[in-house]
């Protein structure tokens, strides 16, 4: 334990004294202030329309602030770690390779166990970094905003929303981490990374005129399917387990993949 | 007793056998030279003495525990200077030396890295609040030295310690081996044969993955032929 929090100490040391987290703070600050403004200014167009013809035609999501911006933002911020992520868990083993510091982790007395959890909190920590800063997004509905009935937005959605964010942060590394142990080069990981996440968000859709069962097969596993229903804000507990699951098994093929230097 | 023991151990890496049934000891305290060309399979039989690399046949031994099967037991031992230094650049010296020693589980960390970066040099030179990216070649050798020197292993395995120091470096970090002496049982490999003749006791030559001599280094280099023409000799071919 104590070796497995030096390694994710050490880890968050250096994400954050090299330019690529601020890199990916800053695109994730960026992009995703975008998508707030266009979903805010939406959601603006849509009540002054329904306040001309009538609020009963109004479309149910845009009944309030919590669905009609923060769950629309949200579902933005998913698609933008899957782009960001990448550049977060591609260094974890690929740069330890490469700079020969490897040698110094398999040669210290530390399980290679301890070795791989202290590389993966230090990675989630990283994205978890990334993904606290669009919490300000929320905050400045609920400072704002109003609402004609009750409070601004519906915080237990807003927070399993996030939560949801997290997991799908968490997943994006752990699956990222198995990949850097995999080579050296940090670009080639970031790369497969991203080929691997990109149609395994998609397969339902890249399925959908395959034939059942496989599509039906397809659909349950498509990351993007998975996270819908966390995002909304429904206790969905099919997909925790997919997802943690997901990073239980990442987790295990990294250990493999580090224990596998001791016999080849 | 011997501190390393290794037997009949052979590293294959497809059908190239870089080191051929190496079978020697080393006693307590003692500073064995290893001495061979580029190539002759010095770091690969150091890098499975630290447990890094498997065995493709054969066994080692450190303090009597099996490299393989303990290897925990073994890494708690030894201290390891890899032939290019481990160092993260983005970290500062004492960053880096702090890591080292919480992954070693050094017990006073602040008092143990004081005393590492005075016996190499780094406190005088008042190098550890630098990031090891900006140190020269030799103060990121030193480093590397420091961080194997933490928590005082009894055993040092030292892959080309001296490389990329000036003479007066040499002098210095050759010097701080010496002292070890008696201390701490060492491996010392170099292709620099006067820094042998300095500070080891024994000297185990190798070439093309086997032992072509193992004997005290007064043997070895005292007859009408010195060192370097032994070298010479049963490196030729």
């Amino acid at each position: 334990m104590r070796n497995t929090l030096a390694i994710a100490r050490k880890e968050l040391t250096i994400y954050f004294t090299t330019p690529w987290a601020y890199m990916v703070f800053t695109a994730m600050a960026f992009i995703s202030s975008f998508f707030f403004i266009g979903y805010l200014s939406e959601f603006k167009e849509v009540q002054l329309w329904a306040r001309q013809m009538g609020w009963a035609r109004l479309p149910s999501e845009y009944k309030n602030l919590t669905d009609g911006v923060v769950v629309q933002l949200w579902g933005a911020v998913l698609i933008i770690t899957l782009f960001v992520a990448p550049f977060l868990s591609m260094r974890l083993f690929a740069e330890e390779k490469r700079q020969r510091t490897f040698e110094l982790l398999m040669t210290a007395p530390v399980r290679p166990i301890e070795i791989v959890l202290g590389k993966y909190l230090g990675g989630v920590g990283a994205i978890s970094a990334t993904l606290g800063l669009t919490i300000v997004y929320p905050l400045i509905l609920a400072a704002f905003g109003s609402s004609e009935s009750g409070s601004t937005l519906e915080w237990s959605t807003v927070a399993l929303g996030y939560l949801a964010l997290l997991l799908w942060g968490a997943t994006c590394m752990g699956i990222g981490m198995f990949i850097s142990s995999l080579t050296e080069s940090q670009m080639l990981a970031a790369v497969l990374n991203f080929a691997v996440l990109l149609p395994w968000w998609l397969l339902s859709f890249l399925t959908r005129s395959a034939e059942e069962p496989f599509r039906s097969i397809a659909n349950h596993l498509s990351f993007g399917v998975q996270v819908q229903n966390l995002i909304k804000g429904v206790l969905d507990l099919k997909a925790l387990v997919f997802f943690a699951s997901l990073i239980l098994f990442s987790i295990l093929l990294t250990h493999r993949s580090v224990e596998a230097q001791r016999w080849t | 007793m011997a501190m390393i023991e290794v037997k009949n151990l052979t590293k294959r890496y497809r059908d190239r056998v870089a080191i051929d049934s190496l079978e020697f000891a080393v006693g307590e305290g003692e500073i064995l030279g290893f001495l061979g060309p580029n190539g002759a399979g010095k770091s690969t039989a150091m890098k499975i003495l630290t447990g890094f690399l498997p065995p493709s046949e054969g066994s080692a031994r450190v303090a009597g525990f099996d490299v393989f099967e303990q290897p925990l037991e073994v890494k708690r031992r030894i201290g390891y200077l890899p032939e290019n230094p481990p160092l993260y650049p983005e970290m500062t010296v004492r960053a880096y030396l702090k890591f080292v020693g919480r992954l070693k589980g050094v017990k006073d960390l602040g008092q143990d890295i004081e005393r590492v970066a005075r016996a190499t040099g780094l406190f005088e030179a008042g190098v550890l609040d630098r990031l090891i990216l900006n140190l020269s070649k030799g103060f990121r050798q030193r480093v590397g030295l420091a961080q194997a020197l933490l928590g005082s292993p009894p055993v040092l395995i030292l892959d080309e310690p001296t490389e990329g120091l000036d003479p007066r470096q040499r002098a210095e970090v050759l010097g701080l081996i010496r002292r070890l002496r008696g201390k701490h049982t060492v491996i010392l490999s170099t292709h620099i044969l006067p820094e042998v003749k300095e500070t080891c006791e024994k000297v185990l030559i190798i070439h093309r993955g086997k032992i072509v001599a193992h004997d005290a280094i007064g043997k070895l280099s005292g007859g009408e032929a010195g060192l370097e023409d032994v070298f010479i000799k049963l490196t030729a071919a």
